[in-house]
């Protein structure tokens, strides 16, 4: 971002949002990746020379996409209410999950994910097992499978876990929060630890973009935390990089360029490979935050006696 | 400079009694001659690129691509693009910018249109210009924005000093007509970037990097200049900065009673070299060619051709 007085990065300068520089100066602005590219690296005397300028813009932004899929430490989070058809929708800038957690008496309650089917689309068939059309040839669909009934309404059975509870470890159904047992006959052996949680279990449907819940967080607060692509839904003039990957954004650009065009000798793609590279680690390195006082701080516990 | 050239090229030819040149032969060969020299130009400065990344080249007085450019850059201006319609502006042109253009060096837009309009009434004394339908205030529009409007066929600028909802006072003595189109912007611009027809499709459907007014495009229809994204539309929105051709030299004269031109260089159509005074044994040369050419004097013309090589030579080492 661009140099600011104090008096512009306290309080805009007396403009509303008062609030709109704070920390801006960590960040470098799109525009001045692009801008910044253009006036140092490319040209008559440079390795890269008559690119077009929508080329390094297109660069620039997946690297900066890139990066927030691992290498930026910046999570975003959205709290919504579950629906009663147990669905979160996704984020307009959702790109992947970090942690997904329920909201009760204002503990954050982590939950698991549900590798088993929870939901699924159905077709309806006829009596004979037919599948049915419509008259354009289309299989006709219900709103709901059967299995997205079954757990929307609660009827599917899962493990309840609570030690202080006799019905610890049973199947059962939840209902409104509730439990439900079947009348227990001999022990049970083996837990399928994909779904044995206390706690409600989701499953991404990344299709449809929601979160299908198993039943029993009907009208809770749910808090998706999530990585996003740091396109800010488009408006370039709010995408922005920290200044700890400047360098790193300019050598992936170059070295996108450079390895993309013809007759450009291997040993300079390789360089600039390497140099990206090694600026990307020393980028990793930095925003990792490893200080000494940090390793002192974890340190100082090592001789606490573990009861 | 021109008189200078005339006179050499006059002295050289008349040396041996191989002839002589009318004013009007005169100026049409200096014509030629310095279009010659002018798009000489270009092919040097890539010349001397070239030599620059090989490492045959030096710097301070050695440094040619600077002398070059500072040649080219003579005739490098900056005018604002005449709307057409739509999003489509006038290229430079004699019609519009007054100068046709060589090479457009860049086109810039202005990225914020704040308000735009018709003026409803003017106040020609004020600088005021009276817009009933306009929510100027509303808009954000405040002092130091930039209003452009058409003023007999040619985009002008003048500058905000106040507003209130529907009256704007301004710089400069501008308004003159009811009915004036014009728009308010804020003054920062952003280069347009030139896009071939063929990808400019492919561009405006790839929001990714698709033309914003942040990130303007424009492809050239004949003699347009067709801005994306089309919101692009206004007056005065679009400015380009390009090298314009040289004017026509023209020597000009009195006639004496004994009809011997001299010189006279105050008529209104005198029109001196445009090119640098280094540039003037070059001229000499390539003007004696041509004069030489139309006397039938190959003399004339090789001994033209030899000093062109010769300086050419000079140019190079």
């Amino acid at each position: 971002m661009a140099y600011l007085s104090q008096y512009q990065y306290y309080n805009n300068a007396g403009q509303a949002p008062a609030d709109i520089n704070w920390g801006s100066y960590q960040y470098l602005s799109l525009y001045e990746v692009v801008n910044n590219f253009i006036l140092i690296y490319t040209g008559n005397h440079s390795l890269v020379n008559n690119e077009e300028r929508y080329k390094i813009l297109f660069h620039a932004k997946r690297a900066i996409q890139e990066l927030n899929y691992d290498a930026f430490k910046e999570i975003k989070a959205l709290e919504l209410e579950v629906d009663a058809k147990l669905k979160f929708i996704l984020p307009s800038d959702y790109v992947n999950w970090v942690r997904i957690s329920v909201n009760r008496d204002g503990l954050l309650y982590p939950l698991s994910e549900n590798n088993q089917a929870m939901t699924s689309k159905a077709y309806l068939q006829d009596s004979d097992y037919d599948i049915l059309f419509d008259e354009d040839g289309n299989a006709l669909s219900p709103e709901f499978s059967s299995l997205d009934i079954k757990r929307i309404l609660g009827e599917e059975k899962t493990i309840y876990l609570n030690k202080n509870s006799q019905y610890s470890g049973q199947m059962g159904h939840c209902c409104d929060g509730n439990w439900y047992f079947s009348y227990q006959m001999g022990a049970r052996f083996g837990l399928n630890t994909a779904t044995a949680n206390a706690n409600p279990t989701f499953q991404i449907d990344k299709k449809s973009g929601v979160i299908n819940f198993s039943s029993g967080v009907t009208g809770e607060l749910v808090v998706l935390e999530y990585v996003s692509d740091g396109m800010e839904n488009g408006n370039d003039n709010l995408v922005s990089v920290n200044k700890l990957f400047e360098d790193y954004i300019y050598a992936d650009i170059e070295f996108a360029l450079l390895s993309s065009k013809l007759g450009v000798q291997e040993y300079v793609v390789n360089r600039a490979r390497k140099r990206r590279t090694a600026l990307l680690r020393n980028a990793k390195i930095r925003i990792g935050n490893i200080h000494p006082s940090r390793l002192l701080m974890s340190m100082r516990g090592q001789d606490k006696w573990i009861k | 400079m021109i008189n200078s050239v005339r006179n050499t090229v006059l002295s050289i030819l008349n040396k041996n009694n191989y002839g002589y040149i009318s004013p009007s032969d005169f100026n049409l060969f200096a014509k030629q001659a310095q279009m010659d020299i002018f798009n000489s130009y270009f092919g040097q400065y890539n010349d001397q690129i070239n030599k620059e990344n090989a490492r045959i080249s030096g710097v301070d007085y050695a440094d040619i691509r600077k002398d070059i450019e500072e040649n080219i850059d003579i005739f490098s201006v900056n005018n604002p693009l005449r709307l057409f319609s739509s999003n489509k502006y006038f290229l430079p042109s004699l019609s519009t910018t007054g100068d046709q253009f060589r090479m457009i060096t860049k086109i810039e837009s202005y990225v914020t249109l704040l308000s735009s309009g018709i003026t409803t009434a003017i106040a020609v004394a004020n600088n005021e210009c009276e817009d009933s339908s306009a929510t100027f205030l509303e808009d954000g529009v405040s002092a130091g924005d930039v209003v452009a409007l058409t003023v007999l066929g040619v985009v002008e600028y003048v500058t905000v000093i106040s507003v209130t909802e529907t009256v704007i006072t301004t710089t400069g003595v501008v308004w003159s007509i009811i009915g004036t189109a014009y728009a308010v912007y804020r003054t920062s611009r952003k280069e347009a970037e030139r896009v071939s027809n063929s990808r400019i499709h492919l561009l405006t459907s790839f929001n990714f990097i698709g033309p914003k007014t942040t990130q303007p495009a424009y492809t050239q229809e004949g003699e347009l200049a067709v801005m994306y994204p089309e919101e692009i539309n206004t007056v005065g929105r679009v400015r380009a900065q390009y090298i314009r051709y040289p004017k026509d030299p023209k020597w000009t004269f009195i006639e004496l009673t004994s009809g011997e031109p001299v010189f006279d260089q105050s008529p209104s159509d005198y029109m001196d070299f445009e090119l640098p005074v280094s540039a003037e044994m070059i001229l000499v040369s390539i003007v004696l060619q041509y004069a030489g050419m139309s006397i039938r004097e190959i003399t004339a013309v090789q001994f033209g051709q030899a000093k062109e090589q010769s300086e050419d030579i000079q140019v190079k080492k």
